[in-house]
């Protein structure tokens, strides 16, 4: 189990080091919110807020979300825990970010828990790596040893569902959706401005939260995904009605594995898999 | 409001049969906004387009749709016809119904209502059409052809003769291509070389011509008339501007390579020129059979050079050039045999393929012309299989078209240099060109044996070591035969060269199913392709021979002529463009676009797109997450409308 008062120090020592020789404007890091259990995104722009930060097993969310709050910073350091850099590594290859002007914080981590239902955060709805694929400083000792289970393996009951009972699976789950767009506002890959969903012309879909509407976002919201979600889960976290959206998007990660060979932000040197063209790509999809 | 006319064409039977048009009009003369709607027996004619002209101004109409032929037909002849009565051109829609209806039913009704929606879904979208007008750009006036055999050295020389500046890009380290290989050519049997290389030295001395051997295309952008090639000049390590040609070098060179240009069957130096009459006559190192680049030291070509023209240090270069059209002529290659074992080519050293055995013929080649085998033996018995991989259904359906010609011509010249007997193994003899069946006649007359029966095997011969075993059944007596041959001589399919993926993909060009290129149509555009300003000759089209392929040849020239003896030339107005304040600067666009016409602006943090790159296909905005990009004539409004027209049904 990881020692999460260690990373906390190492978090606040290398922060402090980066502030104090003014190497980076800003680091990304987290804070306490209203408990322990609900730590808050913080972004320490000074020595003294070094202090506020802190580190534990609820600290969930994808920091890479932030990365863009702070056009003016010439440098960010951001922690960032496995699905955090591997959503930085997406953020590089789409030139939202250059790997230069990030100094990333790698923190290994395993038995983060979800505060809603104190459960383990595993594969089953993430990515289930424990190590960052990216960074420049590892804030802990490198986890080896741990088991390892496919993130798709978690798909076996969805696949086992023909086409009908699918749409109704999703049908049922998606009329749920209160269209808060909490999945969107978690997401780092959904930086959108302004999102297809806001726009009035053409109005793609009723934004009522009713059933069409609802489809729509969600599934072109999946589309949007398809080959850049880094499954870190956070979407399905923060939707305050349950719904599963990371079945979907685990089913189309391993559809692109299956047919590129590439899993999304794993290496700096891959490209956006739905926008680049090999010879010999898949046609699989044509079929 | 608009004023909608719909004109429902017949186009003779091939819609009305499956459609019933007269219902199909009097449908859409029920829809919102249609103010006239007719059909008519063929409304491309000029009767029909008088129709649509008259209708425009007696109705004010704002909108036409014309439901007829797939718009590549006559959506140019229709966009004239409303242009002359006074509408913009891109008022017009198309609805093609008959490839996408009429011809893909037999069901009456099944037609009739797809048209229906069809229809309906034209005149949703038509609403909200709006005025474009055309580009004009400058059109550059020079072309390359890229390939240098006999298709590639014609259209040079034709377009270099009208004045065009040419560029003649050629992957190996001399023009001349298969047709140098050969020896003599049919039906005439003139000697191939007499006939080639003076084209080719025309080439070389031709002013208008830029001759890029050692070359190959490493990436294309830009447009028809604009055209930004980038080519991969490899490294010969030889400076070919000092060189003079002593080939002192060749002499001393120590190191060995297989002759590709031989067909594999002597080896030649690591440093060479393929054949004695190449253009240009400069050697090139290979290194893969350099003992320089193999073990770290030799040099020798370096001393012994008195120019100084060898340069070890020589990299691949990359040569930037613009030009207005372009004429892929990449020819074939023969089919690989190794996989069909029956024939036993690889195994048995009696198997010869057909270029091996013009190599054999030629004087030029590794026998000095004399027929001798591998084994250095003179055969007493030849059989030329014929249709070996083609006209199979196992490997490619085809015909290679020039096999029957040439084995009849290596018959005749197996006879004229020995004293063999010589068997012909055919499915049927296919002599269908000028002088070609008497050709055919004349063989016949030369004591050749035919068996009409395809090869089955070949195996070696049980009481001779040495000699083969030739399987067949000759299908006019009936009777299975086996022929104790010294030497076999198969005809293998002649396939499209091996990197013909790549070239497809770098001028956007599409295939067949065995990797031929596609031209625009097979009748009536034969060697445009669908990618515009690029045109095709010789056999990368199909197999041909040497005077159809010299035919296409000049065919191609004329039409790239057509393009650039142009100065300025229309472009479709159907270009996309970005709205700023939509754009999340994801950079999809700049990524997916064949053209390089999205370009990402760092400091708005917006994409923009360059109109003159251009082509309108729409990839960047099916591909643009917040829908910044529009496509003009197919926005998403319009797009959306059709299709929501197209489901009310």
């Amino acid at each position: 189990m990881t020692d999460f008062k260690q990373i906390e120090n190492n978090l606040k020592k290398e922060a402090k080091k980066l502030l104090e020789s003014a190497e980076v404007p800003v680091v990304l890091a987290y804070t306490r919110g209203y408990d322990e259990k609900h730590p808050m995104p913080f972004a320490a722009k000074s020595v003294a807020d070094v202090e506020k930060i802190v580190f534990n097993e609820y600290c969930n969310f994808n920091m890479a979300r932030y990365i863009m709050r702070f056009p003016d910073a010439a440098k960010i350091a951001i922690a960032a825990k496995a699905a955090d850099s591997r959503a930085l590594v997406v953020l590089i290859q789409e030139e939202k970010v250059r790997r230069e002007d990030l100094v990333i914080l790698g923190i290994p981590a395993s038995g983060m828990k979800d505060p809603k239902t104190d459960q383990l955060i595993d594969s089953r709805t993430t990515g289930g790596l424990y190590n960052p694929v990216e960074y420049d400083i590892l804030l802990g000792e490198e986890i080896r040893g741990q088991k390892t289970v496919s993130p798709y393996a978690v798909l076996a009951d969805y696949e086992a569902m023909d086409k009908e009972a699918r749409w109704a699976f999703w049908k049922g789950q998606l009329d749920k959706c209160i269209r808060c767009y909490a999945c969107r506002k978690a997401c780092p890959m959904c930086y959108c401005d302004p999102c297809f969903i806001d726009q009035n012309k053409p109005r793609w879909a009723d934004k009522a939260p009713q059933s069409p509407g609802n489809m729509m976002y969600h599934l072109t919201r999946f589309h949007h995904l398809a080959g850049r979600c880094i499954d870190c889960g956070e979407c399905s976290r923060a939707c305050p009605v349950g719904i599963p959206l990371y079945l979907f998007h685990k089913k189309v990660a391993k559809e692109c594995e299956e047919m590129f060979g590439q899993a999304a932000g794993m290496k700096l040197e891959d490209k956006p898999v739905l926008v680049d063209f090999r010879v010999e790509d898949s046609d699989q999809i044509l079929k | 409001m608009s004023r909608i006319g719909v004109f429902v064409c017949h186009c003779g039977h091939n819609i009305s049969q499956t459609v019933r048009v007269s219902e199909l009009a009097h449908f859409a003369a029920g829809l919102p906004d249609v103010v006239v709607a007719k059909d008519y027996r063929f409304m491309c004619s000029t009767p029909g387009q008088d129709m649509i002209a008259n209708d425009i101004r007696e109705h004010r109409l704002d909108r036409v749709i014309v439901t007829a032929c797939s718009p590549l037909m006559h959506e140019h002849t229709f966009r004239k016809v409303i242009e002359k009565a006074g509408l913009n051109q891109y008022l017009l829609t198309i609805v093609n119904i008959r490839e996408q209806v009429s011809w893909v039913t037999d069901d009456i009704e099944e037609g009739t209502a797809k048209a229906k929606a069809l229809l309906n879904g034209a005149v949703y979208r038509a609403r909200l059409l709006a005025p474009l007008s055309s580009r004009v750009i400058d059109v550059n006036s020079d072309v390359m052809v890229v390939g240098g055999g006999i298709a590639g050295i014609q259209a040079a020389l034709e377009l270099a003769n009208t004045g065009k500046k040419v560029y003649l890009v050629e992957k190996n380290s001399t023009i001349g291509g298969h047709m140098a290989q050969f020896d003599k050519t049919f039906p005439t049997l003139d000697c191939s070389a007499c006939i080639l290389t003076p084209k080719m030295d025309a080439v070389l001395q031709h002013p208008n011509i830029t001759l890029l051997t050692y070359c190959e295309v490493s990436e294309v952008k830009g447009y028809v008339g604009n055209f930004d090639i980038t080519v991969r000049q490899k490294a010969r390590y030889v400076n070919h501007d000092k060189c003079n040609a002593c080939l002192a070098c060749t002499e001393k060179c120590p190191g060995k390579g297989i002759s590709g240009w031989d067909e594999g069957l002597i080896k030649r130096k690591a440093i060479h020129i393929p054949f004695p009459q190449a253009v240009p006559q400069r050697p090139v190192i290979d290194r893969d059979s350099c003992t320089y680049f193999l073990k770290g030291k030799c040099r020798l070509c370096e001393k012994v050079c008195e120019q100084k023209a060898i340069d070890f240090e020589q990299h691949d270069s990359f040569l930037n050039f613009k030009v207005g059209a372009v004429i892929v002529a990449t020819g074939y290659d023969l089919m690989d045999t190794r996989p069909l074992i029956q024939y036993g080519y690889g195994k048995y050293p009696g198997v010869y393929h057909a270029l091996e055995v013009e190599r054999l013929f030629n004087s030029a080649g590794p026998t000095s012309g004399k027929v001798t085998m591998r084994d250095g033996k003179e055969p007493q018995a030849i059989a030329i299989l014929h249709c070996v991989g083609s006209r199979d259904k196992n490997n490619y359906e085809h015909c290679s078209r020039v096999c029957c010609m040439y084995s009849l011509k290596f018959a005749h010249l197996f006879r004229e240099k020995t004293s063999a007997d010589v068997y012909q193994l055919y499915i049927d003899i296919r002599a269908a060109g000028k002088g070609y069946e008497e050709f055919y006649n004349r063989i016949i007359e030369e004591d050749v044996k035919f068996i009409r029966g395809k090869g089955t095997r070949v195996a070696p011969s049980a009481d001779e070591p040495q000699r083969l075993i030739v399987e067949a059944e000759d299908t006019i007596t009936g009777k299975f035969v086996r022929l104790p041959v010294d030497m076999v001589v198969l005809s293998p399919a002649m396939v499209p060269r091996s990197d013909y993926k790549e070239i497809a993909r770098l001028f956007n060009l599409s295939t067949d199913k065995n990797g031929f290129f596609m031209e625009r149509h097979p009748k009536l555009a034969p060697l445009a392709t669908m990618s515009e300003g690029i045109f095709i000759a010789g056999v990368c089209q199909s197999p041909k021979d040497i005077p159809d392929t010299v035919a296409q040849a000049n065919g191609a020239a004329a039409e790239a002529l057509t393009i650039v003896s142009r100065q300025k030339m229309e472009l479709e107005a159907t270009t996309a463009m970005v709205n700023p304040a939509s754009c999340c600067g994801c950079q999809n666009c700049v990524r997916v676009c064949p053209y390089g016409a999205p370009f990402f602006n760092e400091q708005k943090g917006v994409s923009e797109i360059n109109e003159a790159l251009c082509k309108g296909c729409g990839l960047c905005a099916s591909v643009c997450p917040s829908s910044a990009i529009i496509a003009r004539h197919f926005t998403n409004e319009q797009v959306l409308a059709e299709m929501e027209g197209l489901m009310e049904f």
